[in-house]
This record gives C-alpha cells, sequence and structure tokens, in this order.
C-alpha cells in the first residue's frame, strides 16, 4: 500500500485548531499543586499565630521540609514516584529565588529606610569641615565627596576608555596576529582584585614619588579595573557592525583609519556608550583602591593632584563603624546616594542598549 | 562571516595598509592594545619586588606562619592565617552560592515563564552591581544580628560537630558570616555564567529529551548539566575569584585575628589577606610594615590570577565546543 498525499485537504490541514494534547494538564495535577501549596503555609501560619516561635525559624525548620514533603505527595500524585525528585528541585529552585530576592530587597529595602533619615538638600552639596562624628545631622554633607568622585571618575574614564575602545579596535579592526594574546590579558587583567590595583599605585607612588595620594592616583587605580570592562564590551559591539559596512567604506577608497573613525565607530556609537557606562559603574562603588591611593579629606578638593581626596565609598567606609548614630545615619545616606547613582548607570545602560538592538 | 569575506578583506587591508598614516594608526592601536599586559606585568613586577624586603627579614616563615608583630626586634610578620583564611571564607561562600546560584539558573532556563526569567536575569545583574561597601554596611547592621542568632541556634543543637564548636561565646565577627557575604557576592557572577550556559543547550536536545519522556531531573541529569559543565565550572571560579579578592564587605563582618582559624567556622575571629592590607594599612607603623603589606598583596594578586586565568580558559574552550 502507498500513502500519496492529497494537496486538496492542505488548507484543511491548516485550518485545525492547534491542539497540544501533552500541554493538557489533568484537574488532579492542578488540584494537588494547589493542594500542596496552601497546606504548608496554612500550618506555619496557624503556628505563627498560636506559638511565638521566631519567623525565620518557622520558615526554615518547618515550613520548607513541609513543603519539600508535600510537593513530593503532590508529584506521586500527579506524575508517580518518577516526580519526587522533580518536585525537590522545584521547590529548592523557587526557595533559591526567593532567597536570592529577599537579600537583594533587604539590601535597597533598608537602604532606603535608613538612608532616607539623613537626606537632604544640604546632604547633597555641603562638605564635611567643620564636621565631626557627633555633629547633628542639620549640618554637614557629601558634597565634597560626590565632586570627588566625580572628579575620580572621569579622570579614569579619560584614561581607560580611549585604551579601551583601541584594545576593542585593535581585536575587532586591525585584527593584528596578537587577538588571542590580547584577549586573554585583557580577561586576566579583569580578575584583578582592586585592593590590588590599589596597592600597585600606592607602590607606584612610594617606589618612585611621581604622584601623589589624590584624585589623579585615585583616577589611575579606577581606570586598572575601568578598562576591561570597556574592552570586553566594546569588543562585543564592534563585533555586531556589520561587514558590509567596513567592506563598503574601504571598496570606495578609504583608509583603514578612517573607516574605523568615520564608519565604525559612528555605527557603534550607542554601544560605544553602553560600554562607558558599564564602566563607570564598575568603578563608582569600589572602595578599596581610593582607600590606598586617594587617602580621604573633608574639605572641598578640585585638584586632580591636590593631595588626598574624598569619594563617597571612601566616605561610607569611614562613617560605617563609628559609635556615634549621626555618623551611621550619614553613611547610610551615602550609601543609598551611591546605590542612586548606580541604579542610574544601571538603567542608563539598559535603555541605550535597547535602542542598539531595535535600530539594528 | 564566511571564509571568502574574510580573504575579501584581507586583500583590501593588505592593499590599505600601505597607506601612510594607517601604519600609524596601526602601531599605536597595537601599541594600546599591550596596556593590559603592560599593566599586569607592572603589579607582577612592582609588587614582586616588594616581596624581597620581607623574604629577607622572615625567610620562608613569611607564608607559612601567622604572626604580625611588627615592634619587637626582630619583627615577626606571617601570613599564613591569611592566605588559609581567604581560602575558608572562599569555600564557606561556594558552599552557599554554587547550590542557590545553579537552582537559580535552572530555575531562569527550564521553570520560570519567560517574563519572570527576563526580570529575573535584571534584578539579579543589579545584584552584581550592588558596591562591595553597601553590601557590608547592609551586613554590618541588618545581617549581623540576625546571622548571631542564627549561629547561636546552631552551635545549640549541632555543637557536637567541631566545624560548629564555639568556646568564647562571641557569635560575631565570623567566617560564616564573611563567607555568607562573600556568597551573595558570588550569586550573581556565577548565575549569569551558568545561566547563559544552560541557555545554550540545544532546543532539539531537550525537547528530544522530554519526548523520550525523561523528567526534569533525567533531562537535567543527561542532557543540560553534561553540556554545560565546563561552563558552569568556569563560572564557579570565576566567583571564587572575585571572593578571593573581596576586601571592604569582609572588612566590615570578620574580626581579624592573627591566629589560624582552621575550621571553627562560627567562632569569632578568622583571616583574608585583602582584609589584612586593608585593615593594617591605616595605622602602618612604616616603610618595613608597609612592604610587608605590599608582598601580602603580591600573593593575593597571584592566586586570584590563577583561579581567573583558569577559569577563563574553561570557559574559553567550552565555548568553542559548543560552537
Amino acid at each position: 500500500m502507498t500513502v500519496t498525499f492529497d494537496p486538496s485537504t492542505l488548507p484543511e490541514l491548516q485550518n485545525q485548531p492547534i491542539q497540544r494534547p501533552w500541554r493538557r494538564k489533568p484537574m488532579r495535577f492542578t488540584l494537588s499543586i494547589i493542594v500542596a501549596s496552601i497546606i504548608p503555609i496554612a500550618i506555619v501560619a496557624a503556628l505563627f499565630f498560636t506559638t511565638n516561635l521566631p519567623g525565620a525559624i518557622l520558615m526554615t525548620v518547618i515550613y520548607f521540609p513541609l513543603q519539600l514533603i508535600a510537593s513530593a505527595i503532590a508529584a506521586v500524585v500527579s506524575r508517580g514516584t518518577r516526580g519526587i525528585v522533580d518536585s525537590i528541585i522545584i521547590v529548592n529552585a523557587i526557595g533559591a529565588t526567593i532567597f536570592s530576592l529577599v537579600v537583594l530587597f533587604s539590601v535597597i529595602g533598608s537602604l532606603i529606610v535608613r538612608g532616607f533619615s539623613a537626606l537632604s538638600a544640604h546632604f547633597i552639596y555641603q562638605n564635611n569641615v567643620y564636621v565631626s562624628p557627633s555633629t547633628p545631622l542639620e549640618y554637614g554633607g557629601i558634597g565634597h565627596a560626590l565632586l570627588g568622585t566625580i572628579i575620580i571618575v572621569a579622570i579614569s574614564g579619560l584614561i581607560a576608555v580611549p585604551i579601551g575602545v583601541a584594545t576593542a579596535i585593535y581585536i575587532t579592526e586591525v585584527r593584528g596576529r596578537a587577538v588571542p594574546y590580547v584577549r586573554f590579558f585583557v580577561q586576566a587583567m579583569s580578575g584583578v582584585p582592586s585592593v590590588v590595583a590599589g596597592l600597585f599605585i600606592l607602590t607606584i607612588i612610594v617606589a618612585t614619588g611621581a604622584i601623589d595620594q589624590g584624585a589623579f592616583a585615585g583616577g589611575v587605580a579606577y581606570a586598572i579595573l575601568m578598562l576591561p570592562t570597556v574592552a570586553r564590551t566594546a569588543e562585543e559591539v564592534l563585533k555586531l557592525v556589520p561587514e558590509d559596512l567596513r567592506t563598503g567604506a574601504l571598496a570606495l577608497g578609504s583608509t583603514r583609519s578612517r573607516t574605523v573613525f568615520r564608519v565604525v565607530l559612528p555605527a557603534a556609537k550607542t554601544g560605544i556608550i553602553t560600554a562607558i557606562i558599564l564602566g563607570i559603574a564598575r568603578v563608582i562603588g569600589e572602595t578599596a583602591p581610593l582607600l590606598l591611593a586617594a587617602g580621604n579629606a573633608d574639605a572641598t578638593i578640585v585638584n586632580p593632584f591636590g593631595g588626598p581626596i574624598a569619594a563617597v565609598p571612601t566616605y561610607i567606609f569611614n562613617n560605617v563603624a563609628l559609635p556615634y548614630p549621626d555618623a551611621v545615619a550619614r553613611a547610610w545616606a551615602a550609601a543609598l546616594v551611591l546605590l542612586i547613582l548606580v541604579g542610574v548607570l544601571f538603567v542608563a545602560a539598559r535603555i541605550v542598549g535597547r535602542g542598539r538592538l531595535s535600530s539594528k | 562571516m564566511s571564509s571568502t569575506d574574510t580573504e575579501t578583506f584581507r586583500d583590501l587591508k593588505a592593499a590599505a595598509t600601505s597607506h601612510r598614516g594607517d601604519r600609524v594608526f596601526n602601531r599605536t592601536i597595537t601599541a594600546a592594545a599591550f596596556t593590559a599586559l603592560v599593566v599586569l606585568a607592572g603589579i607582577a613586577i612592582f609588587l614582586g619586588l616588594q616581596t624581597i624586603p620581607a623574604f629577607q627579614s622572615q625567610g620562608i616563615s613569611f607564608i607559612t606562619t601567622t604572626e604580625w608583630d611588627i615592634n619587637t626586634d626582630p619583627p615577626t610578620a606571617g601570613i599564613w592565617g591569611m592566605l588559609y583564611g581567604s581560602v575558608l571564607l572562599a569555600v564557606i561562600g561556594l558552599v552557599i552560592a554554587v547550590p542557590a546560584s545553579l537552582l537559580l539558573s535552572i530555575f531562569m532556563v527550564f521553570i520560570a515563564p519567560r517574563r519572570l526569567a527576563s526580570a529575573l536575569t535584571n534584578l539579579i545583574d543589579l545584584m552584581a552591581a550592588i558596591p562591595s561597601v553597601i553590601l557590608g554596611l547592609w551586613a554590618f547592621y541588618i545581617l549581623n544580628p540576625t546571622a548571631e542568632e542564627w549561629q547561636q541556634l546552631l552551635n545549640q543543637y549541632l555543637g557536637w560537630i567541631p566545624i560548629f564548636e564555639n568556646t568564647s561565646g562571641n557569635f560575631l565577627g565570623t567566617p560564616f558570616i564573611a563567607g555568607f557575604v562573600l556568597a551573595i557576592m558570588m550569586i550573581p557572577i556565577i548565575t549569569s555564567v551558568t545561566r547563559e550556559v544552560l541557555a545554550r543547550t540545544p532546543p532539539e536536545l531537550v525537547n528530544a529529551a522530554e519526548s523520550l519522556g525523561c523528567s526534569l531531573w533525567t533531562m537535567l541529569r543527561f542532557v543540560a548539566l553534561p553540556y554545560g559543565r565546563g561552563g558552569i565550572v568556569g563560572g564557579i571560579m570565576l566567583g571564587l575569584g572575585r571572593a578571593l579578592g573581596e576586601t571592604i564587605a569582609v572588612f566590615f563582618v570578620l574580626k581579624l585575628v592573627f591566629e589560624t582559624n582552621w575550621y571553627h567556622i562560627i567562632e569569632s575571629g578568622g583571616g583574608s589577606v585583602a582584609t589584612l592590607i586593608v585593615s593594617r594599612f591605616g595605622e602602618v607603623s612604616g616603610e618595613f610594615e608597609l612592604s610587608l603589606l605590599l608582598a601580602a598583596g603580591f600573593f593575593l594578586f597571584v592566586m586570584t590570577l590563577v583561579v581567573n586565568v583558569i577559569a577563563n580558559l574553561i570557559v574559553a574552550r567550552t565555548g568553542r565546543l559548543q560552537k
């Protein structure tokens, strides 16, 4: 017997409603999941209101095992014994997700709750001169530290962005023989701990005396951390530039350097901006390099070579463990400001990055 | 890019590099590209030179003993406890972070609906962006009281296990809390790598496994996890490299002591090279002690470099295999 295909049935076949019999879940499946999720939480809620066991202990010692058992039973009911391992994985996976989110929201929430009490307009622009840890919150602020952070990040950007983009251009445009090695070194550099970057600058200060602790030294230390991020992100975006643009420009008689500056880089403009934002976000909260290379100050300092300078992370660091509630409140407020800065950079990178994808 | 494209490109490149401006351009770019090497070599040389005074005065005991008494004559200094402490903290962090990140990425790739998964990806990326000084502040004021309570309970009920011993009754500044903070920093790093690796499992393999009747576990066990093994190991190593070099967050939650705390993870006091550097730097007694700190920094650099290079080699190799 031969099977023949009758084309006249084709529209009929295509118009059939899509059926996914494997997707259809039997009633007991949904029911067992609902029961298995409600019962443990109900038992724990009952225990919480009738006994005085602490909530965290109830959740881990009673709720979690209870939920595992309930899910395992539900799995046996709906899918047989093979479902038990699956149910354990799913419960644990949801547990791990909730754990991470609890930590994240605990950090953000505590910053908002505790940081707002000390946050005020003058906190943003005043500096720390004449302010001791016991001074009330009506005086003093992080103006000097914000300015310091901006100066230091600007210096590191001026150093790291051209070099980072040039590294990416070497990998994607010049394509010399050393590409794999350059990639390898950039990756190895991205693993340098921030404290080591600070120490390196410190040895240069101590050994040569050419520069002193200050914004410039701090900026160079930041640049060491920023360079790999900028180089790797820029490499990714330059790779997205269509090859036709390069060959087209070269075919029109453009030189290599002109192709890069007039065609490739403009085409990847938003991507390069993303790389810069990510580089800034990488370094802006780093504390250890500044402790070693930039020092600390109470006054507002503008000159990059004008001696030790304050920055937001070092300001937080110096106020955290002081035995004065007002100093601690300042640390929380400064941390909130820093987190807002990081958040703005984070969102900016997403928005710029999304623009790149949609225009492609 | 196909091979003909490459050839065309090479020909064009050869034709174009005869231009003088282009030669200058090529050389400048090539020079800039080697900055990473220059910086790495600079760190190795400058910090490496600083180990000479340390070894001259202390001999090999600089890395085998744990004492720090600079004002005695002759001064004694040893960083063994700190080196060991760094590794201990990282191991505690890994024990918490590896299962959590693996489960988290399994949830994001295979269990969660797409929208929830992409929202989670953003949140985990945000978690990676939290500066360590903020985590340290949070850990000092929010985590510490909770962790103290938990450790007391651990000690009360499981104190007969050697690692949960605590004779001092002080549950603050323990390696466990510091390791926990490191785990929080490692989770987003490991998760972002493992999530990508698991998401790259060919869908036809996943579908085939499921149509053969595999449960989620058998699919993970025989398809997704073996397929992504290299990438997962690489991601864990990247997290480890980050944990070894972490300074500020650990500084706030670990009580630095110059004794080797071998395994009493909920006993107050421990060590970490990076934290040693920052905490001694503030009250450094002179050039000699500074050079000891720089020497300690050299060992930290070597440790993280080795871990990081191995991690990147593993990730790169799996990347090639998977393509």
